[in-house]
């Protein structure tokens, strides 16, 4: 399975791929922000998406949105520092399935990424 | 910043930094070297027309030195899981050796893999702990949201100067209360989460 991550920290998109391997998932590419997960995305084969949400140029909210346009099923599962109930809820919104807050711990990660992968 | 800087610092800028004492200890010469750190870029210390531009590039600075210098602690960190799981498929190798099969070496094997198994838990545990790097950036940009807002509020107040118009990341309006502590808003979420669905499905 091919996951795409979207964060614009390489510290944090390497700790994201750490985990995943750790859990039996090593196809990943990565993007720095929203407009370069879109053209990641736009080369195909991407089953699953984790994205960070403060980002430069595109941010992780329109990029959910900007994504739910082209592809309503893929599963999108939120990593971010943002916290407060409102912003869950808009993520929510926009078509992210589900959402983890950073800082995070493996085993979070592996059981929202099972929970998606149903 | 190296330590010649902080120790200039210390002694109040203006005298020589003091020499670096030698290492107590050599190396082991099978110890994992790493690789020379390159110079640390440090912001222009020249006096900036606009105060808070030079203050927002020293912050970029810090930002952008702590995520190099957190991926190379990362590098050190993948290179010690490497020699440990090489060291694990060698104990392995060598559990199949006739002359391995004795109760005692046979106890000595399995105590070595359970001390390489906890040193490999420990570097996993580490890797994640590195997620202070990217909280902390997310802190400082917040900082700088709040220098462009004064900066923008005085622009407007005298009526002259450039306004901020550098394009940012979004900011996080709970990373203030953020902590270190792996999966301390856990909770709160999923029941965000939970009564979102269920309100969905209602």
């Amino acid at each position: 399975m091919k996951i795409l991550i979207v964060d614009d920290s390489s510290t944090m998109r390497r700790i994201i791929i750490n985990t995943l391997s750790r859990i039996g998932y090593t196809d990943v590419v990565e993007g720095e922000n929203g407009k370069s997960g879109l053209e990641k995305l736009g080369q195909g084969g991407v089953e699953m998406i984790i994205t960070d949400w403060n980002m430069p140029e595109m941010d992780g909210l329109e990029f959910v949105k900007t994504v739910r346009v082209q592809n309503p099923a893929i599963p999108i599962l939120m990593v971010t520092t943002n916290a407060a109930k409102e912003d869950i809820v808009e993520a929510l919104q926009a078509g992210v399935n589900n959402y983890v807050v950073k800082p995070f711990t493996p085993d979070t990660l592996k059981e929202k990424i099972e929970s998606l992968l149903g | 910043m190296d330590q010649s800087e902080i120790d200039a610092l210390l002694t109040g800028g203006g005298k020589s930094p003091k020499k670096a004492k030698p290492a107590a200890k050599a190396p082991a010469p099978e110890a994992v070297s790493a690789p020379p750190s390159p110079p640390v870029p440090v912001a222009q210390a020249e006096p900036h027309q606009d105060g808070s531009g030079h203050v927002i590039s020293e912050l970029d600075t810090v930002t952008s030195v702590t995520e190099r210098e957190s991926n190379k602690v990362m590098d050190q960190l993948d290179q010690i899981s490497r020699l440990v799981s090489r060291q694990q498929q060698l104990i392995t190798e060598i559990m199949s050796h006739e002359g391995a099969q004795a109760p005692g070496v046979q106890k000595a094997i399995h105590e070595v893999m359970s001390a390489s198994k906890e040193i490999q838990d420990n570097v996993f545990e580490a890797m994640d702990l590195m997620q202070f790097q990217d909280i902390t950036r997310q802190k400082l940009e917040r900082i700088v949201h709040h220098l462009r807002q004064i900066h923008d509020y005085i622009v407007d107040l005298l009526g002259t100067g450039l306004k901020s118009d550098t394009e940012r990341p979004s900011i996080s309006h709970t990373i203030a209360q953020t902590g270190t502590t792996p999966d301390e808003n856990k909770a709160h979420a999923d029941a965000v989460i939970e009564a979102f669905k269920t309100q969905k499905k209602g």
